[in-house]
């Protein structure tokens, strides 16, 4: 009786496959920022000596378009946001809770911004400027 | 010859993990998508607001107003960006103390955010504190 050699077929190991998603998914969850919702495109300003800022809660923007937003949605009108900071606003005391970062786009002119940068300074939040290094 | 298949009874208290490396690789899928790991760079600034009238009854504060073409300091002298960075180098705003920090920054005209806020940066830098002025309604 002949026996034939046993060949057995190449086997890729899969069983811990899991355990490495389950790792990067860690990874990703600890070191991500979620992309902020905005109403439009945002080419930000830049200038030399920006230092690396810890993200706050509250976000105002304006787009390309001069569409001004807060937390991602159209704000409607500079009294509106005022309105809108200063609720948000309200019993914060530290500086932390009460910075507001204020991202624009660079070709924005001054009936735009001057605005809205006074109504946040109105509501009583400390700007975060955010832009680019240059 | 017939094979005799004995079927082995399935343990139905064990949790199914089969579907489990799918999920995973489903939640990897919407982190890699939605995530963005650059660093938010800027300068955070507590402002003091005030109206026109306001800032001509201080007059030792130093004025910067940005034109559409120019800038002008204390309504008088006229530079570029350059001579404004060596003009405000120049105040040591970083020795001074309390008001004597403060920079009355005003924008006329259509002045672009990025003019704005390179101004705004250079007065932060050098140890200073931006003062925004607001035109009053009406004028």
């Amino acid at each position: 009786m002949i026996r034939r050699p046993k060949h057995d077929l190449p086997v890729i190991p899969t069983a811990n496959l899991v355990d490495i998603a389950i790792l990067l998914i860690i990874f990703y969850m600890a070191c991500s920022n979620f992309l902020t919702a905005t109403t439009g495109k945002i080419v930000p300003p830049k200038a030399p000596d920006l230092v690396t800022v810890e993200e706050p809660l509250v976000i105002v923007s304006i787009d390309q378009e001069g569409n001004v937003s807060l937390q991602g949605r159209e704000a409607g009108g500079v009294a509106v946001l005022e309105s809108a900071l200063t609720d948000l606003l309200r019993d914060k005391t530290t500086d932390k809770t009460r910075t507001v970062m204020f991202k624009c786009d660079a070709t924005v002119s001054r009936e735009v911004y001057q605005p809205v940068l006074d109504a946040i300074v109105q509501a009583g939040g400390l700007i975060l400027a955010v832009g680019e290094k240059q | 010859m017939r094979k005799k298949f004995q079927y082995r009874q399935l343990n139905q208290d064990a949790v199914p993990t089969t579907s489990l490396a799918d999920m995973m690789f489903l939640l990897l899928i919407f982190f890699i998508m939605t995530t963005t790991l650059t660093k938010t760079t800027g300068f955070v600034t507590d402002i003091p607001s005030g109206t026109k009238g306001q800032a001509n009854t201080q007059d030792k504060t130093p004025t910067v107003v940005l034109h559409d073409d120019k800038i002008t300091v204390n309504d008088t002298q006229s530079m570029g960006m350059g001579e404004l960075r060596q003009y405000i180098a120049g105040l040591r705003l970083d020795q001074r103390q309390g008001e004597g920090k403060v920079v009355i920054v005003s924008a006329e005209g259509r002045v672009p955010y990025q003019t704005y806020y390179e101004t705004l940066a250079m007065v932060q830098n050098a140890g200073g504190m931006v003062a925004i002025v607001t035109e009053e309604e009406g004028k």
